[in-house]
């Protein structure tokens, strides 16, 4: 019978395609979704109903009909949607046309490079494991089509144990293949979903709720102790800028060669981040980064940027020191640092003046205008009011509610009307620990402003005015658990058992976002940079030990299953027949081999004629072979006891 | 079993028609059976490839990773397609004598010892059939092959071979037995009347016709016809008893290969083998002669196929 017609076959090929392209659905055109499930569907119905499969001419208006649609959405030959595209519709359009087993071979083959473009849109570990499971049902109808009785779910247990039996070997393969950087081929540049980064500019008096979300950010793992909670301030853009209302980036970075030499002290803190996937080049490192990979560089304000391309997730490795000098002020820091729109009204005038900004020294200043923010009746809240017309003075004196955009801007404002050079910085602060992977996870939510200070003899000094106002913020992070749902932040844990039902949810939280930064670090990041460390970290320099490495292994995983695979037939055989054999055997070293219609007595007779020291032996041994095999009442001691004589028996 | 020298094992013909006639029977091992990609095989090599290539334009690690696992894969089938025939013993059966132009059958018995299942097994000699042998079980296939000519006839190699389970290798193991059975000439199509032979003979004591005259009883011997069995007395339990006709009057046929017509050897040898066996059909005692050659008449199986192997061999 022609294996192309084979029902069993059919339904399982067809299903295992269904479930290979249905992933899919959100990332192509659901013209092409729909389409493509419309012949399957149609070639589904025809197993039963074969005289309603298209004859030629219907199959080449379909044809027709699967390019017209490729044409209309067309997107370039190349290239990951319209590569994903054409496979799909091929697909669809073969499945028209099943006449010979060549044709089964060539739908599952092409299944496989649909199952794989998944792999191009969505990486998780989730994903990971479906196509893994799917790859397992294409084997299973290979198997199918293999075996005399096409049966699914012996078919899917074969392919099941070929996939176990394979994955030790690709994960050798994963390890030790060397990853070649491929050409940054502007053709394959694909366009992605990136998240929403941390703004370039500021505008705090325009924002009257701050959307927060949990999206991830990065990850930092550290190599030794933790910086503790208060230092962890993460750097991003620093904006000196002002018009009165917004606060943005300088352009002029030039100032960078002239900057003074960076002094750092205390303890080093090494670790590694790893970056989602962003718009901008911004790589948040602990203030203050030192030592960084090539592919970074640190700006004039700072802050890291990277020379790849961002919207890939990177690692880097880092070190950072929290205890810094930056020394003497440039030129051009001076004047954009002091910069003001206009002359600071008299009202602001006052205030600096009350809080002695004219007249004491700049540090008692700012001690003054923290204990302000902190005894006045300043309240740190994410949904302040609007303040359109002069945000800085509506803030200071009539609404006083703000997050740390406001705090921050205010406080660079009164520095800079007491002519003392500040600056914002804005970052991320925080960030959450994970208990089970022992890394921090910095999220969306923990974005932050703070302010910058130079002061002479110390640089350039970070001042948190948010500190002062909410200083449970910088000690503990917002709790993004709570946020999420209710909007508002809180602190204080509802009930009880809510804390414990919330503490259940956080951990079983930590455990997953483990596995996943594990994935995505061993799994996904495993480039040839990390290659490289983690083999020397075996002890694996160059490519020759590697080399070794490699086939040593799948040497050592061949031969493993080999005798899995081959050897096992052994010990299945009848017990009392492989005793037997195996005094057959030896006998046969004495040139005694028993023929093939030769009965055990036959043989133990013209054994006793060669060998007549050992008849008794071979007598008993023949008896308890003929009673355990043909004889009614044998008991297991009788086994035992033969298996004994056997052993025991030598010539 | 002796153990071929390297240069033996290096053969190519090994791989295609096996090794050298080996006394039966014979178990399937490393040194038997041979594994090369299929075209499919190779396809799935190159599906391998094509993922590789977009793992490194994309540099997308789990692409690399599935490529991998399917390259794997394709290695590891290497062993699992080996062990679809490993282990099995083949030993050859009887084969049947035929007449020229007939298939020959030769039955082969496939007998596997192990607890796996032989799925979809391929076995040719000239025309291929599908079988399936389950754990712990023996099957017997009959395996035809063309005869032309009469005399003895040696089949070619036997050809087991899998592509279990994946399709992507095929596993097979020729394996020469000693497959060989007579071939008798093929039977003329012309009905022509038994020989004359001339009086000398018939004066020897023997006519020219069988007689239907009720000679005696004998007792039964192997090879007597059926017909001839006097079933009454069996009946009664008084044992078998051969009725036998003839004497001195009744007529006996002989066939002899001087007085059969034919152009040449093999046609008078064809209508000597159409009068054998309508002698044998019609139940009737014959003297066979070739030269070189005197069987005194007789009838039964046995004879028959003296006189057949006569034929077949002369």
């Amino acid at each position: 019978m022609n294996i192309a017609q084979n029902k069993n076959i059919l339904i399982f090929l067809l299903a295992s395609i269904g479930l290979i392209v249905f992933p899919h659905i959100a990332n192509i055109p659901i013209s092409f979704f729909i389409f493509f499930y419309f012949l399957l569907g149609w070639r589904f119905i025809s197993i039963w109903k074969p005289t309603w499969l298209p004859n030629k001419l219907l199959v080449f208006l379909l044809t027709a009909l699967g390019i017209a649609l490729y044409y209309s959405e067309f997107q370039g030959i190349f290239g990951r949607d319209a590569g994903t595209r054409l496979f799909i519709t091929a697909l669809g359009l073969k499945l028209m046309e099943i006449k010979t087993g060549r044709d089964l071979y060539l739908i599952t083959y092409l299944a496989f490079i649909v199952a794989a473009s998944q792999f191009l849109y969505e990486q998780s570990l989730l994903m990971g494991a479906y196509i893994l499971f799917v790859s397992c049902v294409l084997l299973a109808t290979l198997v199918t089509i293999n075996s005399s009785k096409p049966e699914a779910l012996v078919a899917l247990k074969t392919a099941g144990l070929i996939i176990v039996q394979s994955l030790p070997m690709a994960v050798i393969l994963f390890v030790f293949v060397p990853r070649l950087e491929a050409p940054k081929w502007a053709l394959f540049n694909e366009p992605r979903q990136t998240k929403m980064g941390l703004p370039d500019s500021m505008e705090p008096g325009s924002i009257s709720d701050l959307g927060m979300s949990d999206e991830l950010v990065f990850r930092v793992k550290f190599k030794g102790a933790l910086p503790p909670p208060r230092q962890r301030y993460w750097r991003g853009p620093v904006l000196s800028y002002t018009d009165g209302k917004k606060w943005s980036q300088v352009s002029n970075m030039r100032f960078g060669r002239y900057l003074d030499k960076l002094v750092l002290k205390g303890q080093p803190y090494q670790y590694t981040l790893l970056m989602e996937p962003q718009n901008r080049p911004w790589v948040f490192a602990l203030d203050m980064p030192a030592e960084f990979s090539q592919t970074l560089r640190r700006n004039a304000h700072y802050q890291l940027i990277t020379q790849e391309n961002p919207n890939i997730r990177a690692e880097y490795s880092l070190t950072s020191y929290t205890d810094y000098n930056t020394g003497y002020l440039t030129r051009t820091e001076l004047k954009d640092t002091t910069q003001l729109p206009s002359p600071p009204s008299s009202k602001i005038d006052q205030l600096v003046k009350q809080l002695h900004g004219f007249d004491s020294p700049q540090e008692q200043f700012i001690q003054q205008l923290l204990n302000h923010f902190r005894k006045e009746d300043f309240h740190y809240t994410l949904t302040p009011p609007l303040m359109e017309e002069n945000p800085i003075e509506t803030f200071l004196f009539e609404t006083r509610r703000g997050f740390c955009s406001h705090y921050a801007a205010a406080f660079v404002y009164l520095m800079r009307a007491a002519h003392i050079p500040a600056r914002v910085v804005t970052g991320y602060q925080g960030g959450e620990l994970n208990q089970t992977g022992d890394f921090l996870e910095i999220r969306q939510a923990d974005a932050h402003a703070w302010a910058e200070v130079w002061l002479e003899h110390k640089g350039w000094v970070r001042f948190d005015p948010t500190a002062a106002i909410a200083p449970e913020r910088i000690e503990r992070g917002i709790d993004t658990d709570q946020l999420v749902p209710g909007g508002a932040i809180s602190y204080a844990p509802t009930s009880a058992a809510a804390q414990e039902a919330l503490n259940w949810l956080k951990q079983t939280r930590q455990l997953w976002s483990t596995i996943d930064y594990k994935w995505q670090r061993w799994v996904i990041n495993y480039d040839n940079k990390n290659q490289a460390s983690f083999l020397s970290s075996l002890g694996i320099a160059d490519i020759k030990t590697m080399v070794y490495w490699m086939v040593g292994t799948i040497a050592a995983i061949t031969a493993l299953l080999s005798w899995i695979l081959l050897y096992q037939k052994q010990k299945t055989i009848d017990p009392i027949m492989r005793t037997y054999n195996r005094f057959c055997k030896k006998l046969a070293k004495r040139g005694l081999i028993r023929g093939n219609s030769e009965g055990a007595k036959d043989f133990a007779a013209r054994a006793n004629q060669t060998l007549p020291e050992h008849a008794s032996t071979i007598n008993h041994i023949t008896a308890l072979f003929i009673k355990l095999r043909y004889g009614k009442n044998a008991r297991p001691e009788d086994l035992a006891l033969f298996n004994r004589r056997v052993g025991k028996f030598k010539i | 079993m002796n153990i071929p020298s390297l240069k033996k094992r290096l053969q190519l013909s090994r791989f295609f028609s096996g090794e050298k006639t080996i006394v039966t029977p014979i178990t399937l091992n490393q040194r038997r059976v041979f594994i090369l990609p299929t075209h499919r095989g190779l396809n799935f090599a190159l599906l391998t490839a094509l993922l590789l290539l977009i793992a490194f334009v994309y540099n997308n690690n789990l692409i690399y990773l599935l490529a991998f696992l399917l390259s794997s894969v394709f290695f590891i089938t290497i062993l699992h397609t080996y062990r679809s025939l490993a282990g099995l013993v083949l030993q050859e059966g009887q084969a049947k004598a035929v007449f020229a132009g007939e298939a020959a059958g030769f039955d082969i018995h496939i007998n596997n010892p192990l607890t796996i299942d032989r799925q979809y097994l391929h076995i040719v000699l000239e025309e291929g059939q599908y079988l399936s042998v389950k754990a712990l079980s023996n099957v017997t296939v009959t395996l035809y092959s063309a005869t032309q000519k009469r005399g003895w006839h040696t089949a070619g190699t036997v050809t087991l071979s899998s592509t279990y389970p994946l399709g992507l290798f095929r596993a097979w193991s020729p394996i020469r037995f000693n497959l060989k059975t007579l071939v008798y000439p093929k039977p003329s199509a012309l009905e022509l009347p038994f020989p004359e032979v001339p009086s000398e003979q018939a004066q020897q004591g023997f006519s020219l016709k069988e007689g239907d005259e009720f000679h005696g009883l004998k007792s039964y011997e192997p090879g007597d016809p059926i017909k001839h069995i006097y079933w009454k007395a069996f009946a009664k339990g008084q044992g078998l008893f051969s009725k036998q006709f003839g004497g001195e009057n009744s007529a006996q046929i002989w066939l002899d290969y001087n007085y059969a017509p034919g152009h040449d050897t093999e046609e008078r040898l064809s209508q000597m083998c159409r009068w054998v066996i309508d002698a044998e059909r019609l139940g009737l005692a014959f003297g066979f002669s070739l030269p070189g050659l005197k069987l005194p008449p007789d009838s039964g199986l046995l004879h028959t196929r003296k006189c057949l192997e006569a034929l077949a061999l002369f």
